[in-house]
């Protein structure tokens, strides 16, 4: 579904991503974990489209993709939820979701404007499936509430269910369980399981090792912007270069 | 506000608005209608501003743009109607065009280089043949549509009205839809609306047309209403009041750009008919007029950061014990 191959991005003559190549297949769940610093954003961005690649190539769906605007890639699939809160504020959480819809929806400024009837249509539809993501992520109750008054934890439910309503190919979580208390954690985790379960293939960029783990079919590791393992979590786990990473940042 | 008041509200408004006009005596009807004009370029600037998250201190120059083309078709002898609709076609075409490399920039750099378009594009006017230099263009014939030919202030009251009882409709389906989320939302973050699949680039300059749309408008309903144009109807000052009005009233609200428009008229006509008093110097009414801007805008930012409008609902909010929210 996507390939990253040889992606490279420096910084001022410092590279934060070296020569990175990795893949997740239909259907997958695919941790990127490392320590801080590691290039995990780094890659991220150049995944998504807000950061451009000075070297290699990256494929979406059988497409190469890495010359494309964000919003393109995003039209062709790849739903992302940010790791800083992107809550749009002024707006109630059913509002938020909708605009995940924004991609697979049509009616412009005229048809809003004079309000034809493939604009109220085109509402109704994309209500009801806010409506939906917002159930699947337990927000239902807070549908009419402005968003800016959600507690962190429900704001990163709240972009799920933005990036649900988008219907999504390949779902992107940039440091999920950053911030989250446990309960909170463990609900996200189940929700992920579920959306796996599903059928949805799923890019999780973590610092948290157990949580990647815990969910991911296979784990590639960054250090120092460069791929140093990648295969089962738990072959992973036991890999010398990866503990020589972490126990060489960490205790 | 629920639906029943709000609609009850409504139509009390409209009544008002019908009746005025026929209570009101000339120099209190020139002030109508400039109020409603301003209200109408105003509207665009809340939707620019405080919908979308864009600064335009520019905005005369589409209403500039609006009265010239009016005006300059309506003395080739093009019918009126044709001429008032052209106006905001010319002003929202001038906004692509400018708008294309100009809204690449952000916050304080878009708002000079929008105040930047204005001055050349006055000074272009006082330079041109066409445009009739600084004195511009005299005896723009009176609206009309066929046979009946405006003849009182009345007539350009209601025109003015009507465009912008349109405008504030368009307004509203506009930000309650599918675009006008998309704006909302790249108002907060551009990198998580585009991550949404929206356009950002291309829904900013689309929303900087509408907005030059409605000033357009308010333009050429002006050139027929005085009957000339000159650079001299369009300071800089006039783009600033814009801005005051739509900040005094509430940023991204509707109404708020109506009251706000009303409150700022109503304080510089009290202040003008002060400084317009014997003993007064004569350099006091453009003093007072920038003093005021300076002083409510300062005012209404300490004490109601958002506005006129949201201050209050909130206020009626509280008084029912609901959550304030819009």
């Amino acid at each position: 579904m996507l390939t990253v191959t040889g992606v490279s991005r420096s910084f001022g003559g410092v590279y934060a991503v070296r020569d990175v190549s990795l893949s997740v297949a239909d259907g997958e769940v695919c941790g990127v974990i490392g320590p801080n610093g590691a290039g995990k954003s780094t890659l991220f961005n150049l995944i998504t489209g807000h950061l451009a690649a000075d070297h290699g190539r990256i494929s979406f769906l059988g497409q190469r993709v890495d010359r494309l605007a964000p919003h393109r890639r995003a039209r062709l699939g790849m739903s992302i939820v940010f790791q800083a809160a992107r809550v749009f504020r002024g707006m109630t959480v059913r509002e938020n979701v909708m605009v995940g819809a924004h991609g697979h929806t049509r009616a412009g400024f005229v048809s809003a404007a004079l309000r034809l009837p493939r604009h109220r249509r085109d509402e109704r539809e994309i209500a009801a499936a806010a409506d939906r993501a917002l159930e699947r992520v337990g927000l239902a109750d807070w549908a009419d509430r402005p968003a800016d008054l959600l507690p962190i934890g429900q704001q990163r439910a709240l972009q799920l269910a933005r990036a649900l309503c988008a219907r999504p190919r390949l779902l992107l979580l940039d440091e999920p369980a950053s911030g989250l208390r446990g309960a909170e954690r463990e609900r996200l985790a189940a929700l992920v399981e579920e959306l796996r379960a599903d059928g949805l293939t799923i890019l999780l960029i973590e610092h948290d090792v157990a949580f990647v783990t815990r969910l991911a079919d296979r784990v590639v590791v960054l250090d120092l912007g460069q791929v140093i393992a990648d295969g089962p979590p738990a072959e992973v786990r036991a890999d010398p270069l990866v503990l020589a990473a972490y126990l060489g940042q960490t205790s | 506000m629920n639906n029943r008041a709000g609609l009850a509200a409504g139509a009390l408004v409209a009544a008002v608005t019908l009746a005025l006009p026929a209570v009101l005596d000339d120099s209190a009807l020139a002030v109508y209608i400039l109020l409603g004009l301003a209200a109408m370029v105003t509207v665009g600037v809340s939707l620019l501003m405080g919908y979308a998250g864009q600064v335009s201190l520019g905005q005369g120059a589409f209403y500039a743009i609006g009265a010239y083309t009016a005006a300059l078709l309506a003395l080739a002898g093009v019918p009126p109607l044709a001429g008032l609709a052209a106006a905001p076609v010319a002003a929202a075409l001038s906004a692509l065009v400018i708008g294309t490399p100009l809204l690449r920039l952000r916050g304080h750099h878009l708002a000079f280089a929008t105040l930047a378009v204005q001055l050349i594009l006055l000074s272009l006017a006082g330079q041109l043949e066409f445009t009739g230099g600084d004195i511009g263009l005299q005896g723009i014939p009176q609206f009309g549509v066929g046979s009946f030919e405006a003849g009182g202030a009345a007539v350009y009251a209601y025109l003015t009205w009507a465009g912008l009882a349109l405008v504030m409709l368009v307004t509203r389906n506009v930000i309650t839809s599918r675009p006008g989320r998309a704006l909302r939302a790249l108002a907060t973050s551009e990198t998580a609306a585009a991550s949404s699949g929206i356009p950002v680039g291309r829904y900013k300059l689309v929303v900087f047309a509408l907005s030059a749309t409605f000033a357009g408008l308010a333009g050429g309903i002006y050139c027929f209403y005085t009957g000339y144009v000159a650079p001299g109807s369009f300071p800089v000052l006039i783009s600033i009041q814009y801005i005051v009005m739509a900040v005094v009233g509430g940023l991204g609200t509707i109404w708020g750009a109506v009251v706000g428009a009303t409150a700022i008229t109503l304080l510089v006509q009290g202040l003008d008919r002060l400084a317009s008093l014997p003993g007064m110097p004569t350099y006091a009414p453009s003093v007072l007029s920038y003093a005021v801007y300076a002083l409510v805008l300062i005012v209404v930012v300490l004490f109601m950061p958002r506005g006129l409008v949201p201050a209050i609902s909130a206020r009626l909010a509280k008084n029912r014990k609901e959550l304030p929210y819009r």
